[in-house]
């Protein structure tokens, strides 16, 4: 018999609770499913209702899944916590054994300032437990603006000086961005690997404190056949109304779900891509991936790394726990709704191509309901639609049948079956709304109960009427989620790609606008109003069973402009509202976080016309800048040809200024160590009258205002 | 235009003319030589060389040493020569302090200015870069000092992708997908399928 875990949890133990939850599951859907098939096969099956029934028995016992789960972390949490937790392998009062751990920051095109302050936070705290020597710390850079790159050298530089953490603070920008963040990681194990017996990856907008990290570090430790521990991060720093009643949601409502996870999962957990520590030599053995099938967006390369990575490392015999409890980790969510889908875009295309590994051979069975559960995330979307629009055309169907003459006043009924099943329908409908909202209200009681824990909620009043709203939000919300994801679901099906677009993590202005907006939700309130016409034309009574669906679809616009207002965030946080922990006494290092940004934040833009341009610029013009720059650049010896055409680039930028640029040609002079020297030299030696005027006007008030340039980190 | 040798009341125009008062360059239109002045005060300012007086007797020595060179070759901008000076006398500045001598300009400047980058001489001495007098020897150390490294030394791992075996299903899904796409007809054909498929279905269903 295998053991896992220093021994305290057998096979058999596991395999018991494996078989509670998943039979919980399955009994739960059984009798639903029977209610629905009692609903339907009155009259004999037809072939709509047919195609009902299985989309019902699937989504319900997707419903089931996430219910059985919390309620299992119930039962786990009134026990007083699980006994089999991955934090109770470490000793209470010894020193905690570490090992040399490297720290990966993979950033693309993000904030610079808040990338950085968020770096200095990390390693302050990291300092603070008199741990540092075990951690180096790597920003791995695949930003492909000039504006970015420069910035990201600049700040990487003055943070070091401001730390001291040269030798301890790495940078590296790749020159070719392949595979995107997984292949940025390769590269980093590739070089460096070997040097580190763990890396910890963090998000851009990641941030852990030092006791965290040590904390994880040291699980390895003491359990040397774990091979990754993902952490729970906490959402944070939220100012928009749709970011902060996100964060308040999953504040309220994780502890659940990441105590039922643990419970059935154990070591089999599962990656979540951040805010993990991982074994790095299994992970080089084990964790290279191949592409899929075909091209993308379907095939390709693997675009969610995570999961696949969790389950080859499963593959290969190590553990991967989720570490719930841990304290100080945190990551920030997108401030919009637009943003938020934004994001799912992406992470639909990842997903779906899981659906290429359920069946692959050696995963272990854990991992496939991992990826069987990342790919209904989404795929259950465009089958819930579906599934409705199955509903009106049943509904249509019955209403033109001759029997609707005979029992008008029982249509209402009739799109979950045949006359005279309301009692029926009614307990189906409770059954299932019962499984969708017990998990929510079983936390705010269970929160309530325990008044110190209700008063970081902001007191047991507001925490009540917060989770009431919130309700209500992510009522209206969840609509308008299923017609992106169904769109996202049919784009990636019909070989339709997603480029990698930045995440906005920050709210210039008041949120959305309208033209924004109108775009974005367009089509889902013409195809909410179509639906809503439709449905009260079938029946009245129908449009008011479908009016919970359609009406936020018809208020897609206002809806998201609303909760993108960073106004109407600040007044309900006045009020008390949507309060999490964090908002109400933040940590350490989530203040120290926000002063040092609205420092950086205080900063004077470049002027106007420069701006555009002020990295190329800086990198030319700066002579610091630009010695910084050659000197992270690789040397290489360019052919006649290319040289040639470098010669010609240069001589077109001074001349004619980078306006007429193209991307393409003004990285590739950027990552030329010898034409960056040249563009230097000959600026500063070119008469004024053979510049173009952008670069008279870049000498002219280049450090006239302030004494440093105007980058990140500078104050 | 003026003609040089220009007068005292036209070198008072110049800021900073006081340092400059003994500067008589033989060749060139003021013009000429006050787009040199400018250009060399914003090559040091660039440098964070904010102090006036430091910047003017830098810029009078500069100018100088341009202004005898025109002289040979009257044909050329003065501002080509101040900033070639301008370079010479920083390289030769850099090479003294680093002890680089010898070496070619790109090394110098590069290992120089980083180096002043990293000290943070300009705020710290703002009088010292430059000078050809003493140097503070705390500011020669942190010049000496400042080197970076972006990454440490490199310990290369071989991470190769294996192949995954992704069962019978999926594997001849792919070969049909692969199949597909080298035949975009037939990608075309069986969406149109699918496509009437539904409408079929719709319209069965409704009647």
């Amino acid at each position: 018999m295998r053991l896992y875990l220093t021994d305290n949890m057998s096979a058999r133990r596991l395999g018991r609770r494996r078989f509670l939850f998943f039979s919980t599951i399955f009994a739960l859907t059984s009798i639903a499913t029977w209610f629905m098939a009692d609903l339907l096969w009155r009259g004999g099956l037809s072939g709509v209702e047919l195609a009902l029934l299985g989309l019902f028995v699937i989504l319900f016992a997707h419903i089931a899944a996430g219910f059985c789960t919390a309620l299992v972390g119930l039962y786990v949490i009134n026990r007083g916590g699980d006994s089999s937790r991955i934090i109770n392998t470490l000793p209470p009062d010894e020193e905690l054994q570490l090992a040399s751990t490297a720290i990966v920051m993979p950033v693309f095109n993000e904030d610079v300032s808040r990338v950085f302050e968020g770096l200095r936070v990390v390693y302050r705290s990291v300092q603070e437990t008199k741990r540092l020597e075990h951690f180096d710390f790597f920003v791995l850079s695949d930003s492909n603006q000039p504006n970015q790159w420069i910035q990201e050298e600049v700040a990487w530089l003055e943070l070091c000086k401001q730390v001291g953490g040269f030798g301890k603070i790495f940078y590296r920008k790749r020159r070719h961005s392949i595979n995107k963040k997984a292949g940025n990681v390769a590269d980093f194990l590739r070089r460096w690997g070997r040097r580190y017996r763990y890396m910890i990856v963090l998000d851009a907008d990641s941030i852990m404190t030092g006791r965290a990290l040590v904390q994880l570090v040291a699980m390895m430790e003491r359990n040397q056949q774990v091979g990754i521990i993902q952490t729970a991060p906490r959402i944070v720093n939220g100012e928009t109304l749709f970011a902060r009643v996100q964060s308040f949601a999953s504040r309220l409502y994780s502890p659940l779900f990441l105590a039922g996870l643990n419970y059935w999962q154990q070591h089999e957990g599962n990656y979540w891509g951040h805010n993990a520590v991982i074994r790095v030599q299994p992970f080089i053995d084990h964790c290279a991936l191949p592409d899929l099938p075909g091209s993308e967006p379907f095939g390709g390369r693997i675009l969610s790394h995570d999961f696949v990575e969790a389950a080859l490392m499963r593959k290969a015999g190590w553990s991967v726990w989720l570490a719930g409890d841990i304290d100080g980790t945190y990551e920030e969510g997108p401030p919009t709704l637009i943003d938020s889908a934004k994001r799912d875009r992406r992470w639909c295309q990842g997903n779906m191509q899981h659906a290429w590994l359920l069946t692959a051979r050696g995963f272990r069975a854990a991992n496939r309901f991992h990826l069987l559960m990342g790919v209904m995330g989404y795929a259950s979307s465009p089958l819930w639609l579906l599934f409705m629009m199955l509903c009106t055309i049943h509904v249509f169907a019955q209403v033109t049948s001759p029997m609707a003459a005979t029992a008008p006043a029982e249509i209402g009924v009739y799109h979950l079956g045949q006359s005279g099943s309301g009692p029926t329908a009614l307990a189906l409908f409770v059954f299932t709304m019962v499984l969708l909202f017990l998990p929510k209200i079983v936390s705010v009681i269970v929160t309530i109960g325990r008044p110190e824990e209700a008063a970081r909620f902001g007191g047991q009043g507001r925490l009540l009427v917060s989770a009431l709203l919130e309700t209500l939000i992510s009522m209206l919300l969840a609509p308008i989620n299923m017609m992106f994801n169904s769109k996202f679901v049919m784009f990636t099906l019909l070989g339709q790609g997603v480029s990698w677009v930045t995440q906005r993590r920050n709210t210039a202005g008041d949120g959305t606008d309208w033209r924004e907006g109108i775009i974005t939700h367009g089509g889902q309130t013409a195809f909410g109003l179509v639906w809503a016409t439709c449905s009260y034309i079938i029946s009245p009574l129908f449009y008011a069973w479908l009016s919970p669906v359609v009406v936020p679809l018809i208020a897609s616009i206002p809806i998201s402009i609303l909760l993108s207002k960073v106004s109407l965030g600040r007044a309900t946080r006045s009020l008390g509202l949507f309060l999490t922990p964090e908002e109400a006494a933040p940590p350490y290092e989530l203040k120290r976080l926000q002063q040092n940004l609205s420092e950086c934040y205080r900063h004077l833009p470049p002027i106007e016309p420069l701006r555009a341009d002020y990295g190329l610029m800086q990198a030319v013009l700066d002579p610091y800048v630009n010695a910084l720059h050659v000197a992270l650049l690789r040397q290489r010896k360019p052919t006649e040809e290319s040289r040639e055409w470098f010669g010609q680039l240069r001589e077109r930028l001074l001349r004619d200024g980078p306006a007429k640029f193209t991307l393409k040609e003004k990285m590739a002079l950027m990552m030329d160590a010898e034409s960056m020297i040249a563009l230097h030299r000959d600026l500063w030696s070119c008469p004024a009258e053979d510049l173009a005027e952008w670069w008279r006007l870049a000498m002219r008030q280049y450090n006239v205002l302030t004494a440093a340039p105007t980058t990140a980190l500078y104050r | 235009m003026s003609e040089l040798p220009l007068d005292t009341h036209e070198i008072e125009r110049f800021p900073a003319a006081g340092a400059l008062s003994r500067f008589r360059p033989r060749t060139g239109t003021m013009e000429d030589w006050n787009a040199a002045y400018v250009r060399v005060e914003d090559y040091l300012r660039a440098h964070r060389i904010h102090n006036r007086l430091h910047q003017s007797r830098l810029i009078e020595q500069i100018l100088e040493r341009a202004a005898q060179r025109h002289e040979a070759r009257p044909l050329i901008t003065p501002t080509v020569f101040a900033a070639e000076e301008t370079e010479a006398l920083m390289d030769q500045w850099f090479a003294d302090m680093l002890d680089e001598r010898g070496q070619p300009h790109e090394r110098i400047a590069v290992d120089g200015r980083l180096a002043l980058l990293l000290s943070d001489g300009p705020r710290r001495w703002p009088y010292a870069f430059l000078d050809a007098g003493r140097i503070p020897p705390e500011f020669e150390q942190a010049m000496r000092a400042g080197v970076i490294r972006a990454g440490p030394d490199m310990a290369i791992s071989s991470m190769v992708p294996r192949p995954i075996d992704l069962g019978p299903i999926p594997e001849a899904a792919g070969e049909t997908m692969e199949r597909m796409e080298r035949w975009p007809i037939l990608r075309t054909l069986f969406l149109w399928l699918v496509f009437a498929s539904a409408l079929a279905a719709i319209f069965y269903v409704t009647r």
